[in-house]
């Protein structure tokens, strides 16, 4: 036992306030983030009275929705940029002097602005993230000092697997999802991407119907009242964007490259609302990234690599608002990603004559169910998910539903749905030494 | 250095009745100073050796810059053959515009904004 004397004062009022409030009388988190709507923008929330909130706008504006190529990229860069209220400098200074965190990222349908900061200062980030969405002044000095130079700089970091997930995404959908999550240094984009394009991109994307604020870990009495005073001036409908539903078409695309190897084999897979269990259980099957430290890990992925060292491969399920792909993406040395593409597609071949044993199939579900779980508790993730679901209309991540559809999948299912996409077109995009990389008919797949 | 002289135009400027007394001897200054005859206008004379007005001189908008050149240089050769340039190619009042200090304005606000920024002091409340 401690003595009392001998904590400090800060270690006392916190025993104390332990004991005032008691293990058991801990608010427990919610899972699931609760939409409503707040002066007509559409709010997800969930509060674990933490000390910290993350607050996020996540707005339909990824490059699936970009009229011109380069422009999800320009707005990103443009955010927290000089407002008709105050510099670029005195917004990262006043974040700082708060403790806050900002950040701008895009997936391929939302275009997400965050801020991460202590739980009081939600007056603060929420009149901020209103300012930026409705009063950046696009100026054309910062276009060309700063957001294309980081444009630029991004561009130079673009590995060879983010190329090759691209190319499958394009051969995939064609326009509308098939556009390049980052445009390459060789993208002609120069001539579509400037400060006027981005500002006109923005009048349409920044609009009440087209955004979401999602907040993690703010009360809901505290948004009630912040949010509507704030949101007043952005406006509530502009210029529509084009949607056009998403198709899948299957294919493949070779790129040479220096920089390194990859191959992505894609196949038709489950969209964010979409019932369909057993391609997040087959994806859990397949694997690919070790659950344990110092050892490749037991998934069917797993196994592929351990037979050609010096690649590594991994299934993601790239899930989307009406459409989904279910990826395997390897990279390495041009010959071992070889070996590795034809034993994984040898796995998928496997699963789909029904070789997967029950002890398999209880691995493969808890793995699913843990990736869903882990992904709807870890904030940025779980943010985005909340985010594009209600910018699409949809409702937020039943997370008990989901799991129970999850235990539900059997051997059989998960057989037919290994079947359906081998008998269906793939997407195959290799990146790196075409004279090593195979063809996706070698690999044995219908493109 | 400041870039721009200490000023009582904006004081005069503000006052109608001492604009309009003190207008016709600017007038006549601006006559004087020649630059008008030599086809340029008041921003070009602004110096260019200082890292500030080098900004600005990168923001002008293409046009703008390639514009400037073009007086600057016939200025220059006009200078070098002990002329002024015929009358009808002086520079008009109404064109005599500031098209740079307003950039250089901006520029300078940032550096000031910037210094105040970086000498905060936290004020301790215990």
């Amino acid at each position: 036992m401690i003595c009392r004397a001998a904590l400090s004062r800060g270690s006392q009022l916190a025993v104390r306030r332990q004991g005032a409030r008691g293990f058991a009388a801990a608010a427990s988190p919610k899972a699931s983030y609760e939409p409503t709507t707040i002066a007509g923008v559409k709010v997800a929330a969930r509060d674990d009275n933490g000390p910290t909130t993350r607050l996020a706008i996540v707005a339909k504006a990824g490059t699936r929705y970009e009229p011109l190529p380069g422009l999800t990229v320009g707005l990103e860069e443009f955010a927290f940029k000089n407002t008709q209220k105050r510099s670029a400098l005195r917004i990262t200074r006043e974040a700082e002097l708060l403790g806050g965190q900002l950040t701008s990222y895009h997936t391929r349908e939302a275009l997400v602005l965050q801020a991460n900061f202590l739980r009081e200062d939600l007056p603060y980030f929420t009149e901020l993230l209103a300012e930026v969405v409705s009063q950046t002044r696009y100026t054309t000095h910062e276009f060309h000092e700063e957001v294309k130079e980081v444009i630029h700089l991004k561009q130079a970091k673009i590995k060879p697997s983010a190329v090759a997930l691209d190319a499958v995404h394009s051969v995939a959908f064609h326009s509308g999802l098939g556009a390049p999550l980052y445009p390459t240094p060789s993208t002609p984009v120069d001539s579509y991407l400037n400060e006027h394009a981005v500002a006109a991109f923005a009048e349409a994307a920044y609009t009440k119907a087209n955004i979401a604020i999602v907040a993690d870990g703010a009360s809901e009495a505290g948004l009630q009242k912040w949010v509507e005073p704030f949101f007043k001036s952005v406006a509530a409908e502009g210029p529509a964007l084009s949607t056009t539903p998403a198709k899948y078409h299957g294919g493949e695309a070779r790129i040479a490259s220096v920089a390194g190897n990859s191959v992505v084999i894609a196949f038709p897979g489950a969209s964010l609302g979409a019932n369909k269990p057993e391609i997040a259980v087959l994806t859990g099957l397949l694997g690919g990234e070790s659950n344990i430290k110092w050892s490749p890990g037991f998934s069917l992925l797993s196994q592929a690599t351990a037979v050609a060292p010096g690649a590594n491969a991994k299934a993601t399920n790239y899930a989307y608002s009406d459409s989904g792909l279910l990826a395997i993406e390897i990279s390495g040395q041009a010959s071992a990603v070889k070996k590795v593409a034809e034993e994984s597609v040898k796995a998928l071949k496997s699963v789909a004559e029904g070789s997967v044993s029950q002890e398999q199939l209880v691995k493969a579900i808890a793995k699913a169910k843990f990736t869903l779980l882990s992904g709807s508790e870890v904030s940025g993730v779980g943010l985005v998910h909340a985010g594009a679901n209600l910018i699409q209309g949809g409702s937020p991540l039943k997370v008990a539903e989901t799991l129970k559809a999850l235990e539900s999948v059997t051997g059989d299912k998960l057989k037919a749905a290994a079947k359906a996409l081998l008998e269906g077109k793939a997407s195959v995009a290799s990146v790196g030494d075409l004279h090593v990389l195979p063809f996706a008919e070698d690999l044995g797949l219908q493109v | 250095m400041p870039l721009v002289a200490p000023t009582l135009a904006p004081y005069v400027k503000a006052r109608p009745w001492l604009s309009k007394l003190v207008q016709p001897l600017a007038n006549w200054y601006i006559g004087a100073s020649g630059y008008r005859q030599m086809g340029l206008r008041a921003d070009d004379l602004i110096s260019e050796e200082n890292e500030t007005v080098l900004q600005a001189l990168r923001r002008l908008p293409p046009k703008e810059a390639y514009d400037r050149i073009y007086r600057l240089r016939r200025a220059t050769q006009i200078s070098l053959q002990q002329k002024v340039l015929p009358k009808n190619e002086w520079t008009k009042p109404e064109e005599d515009v500031p098209y740079l200090a307003p950039l250089i304005e901006q520029l300078d606000a940032a550096l000031k904004e910037r210094a105040a920024l970086d000498t905060l002091a936290p004020l301790k409340k215990h």
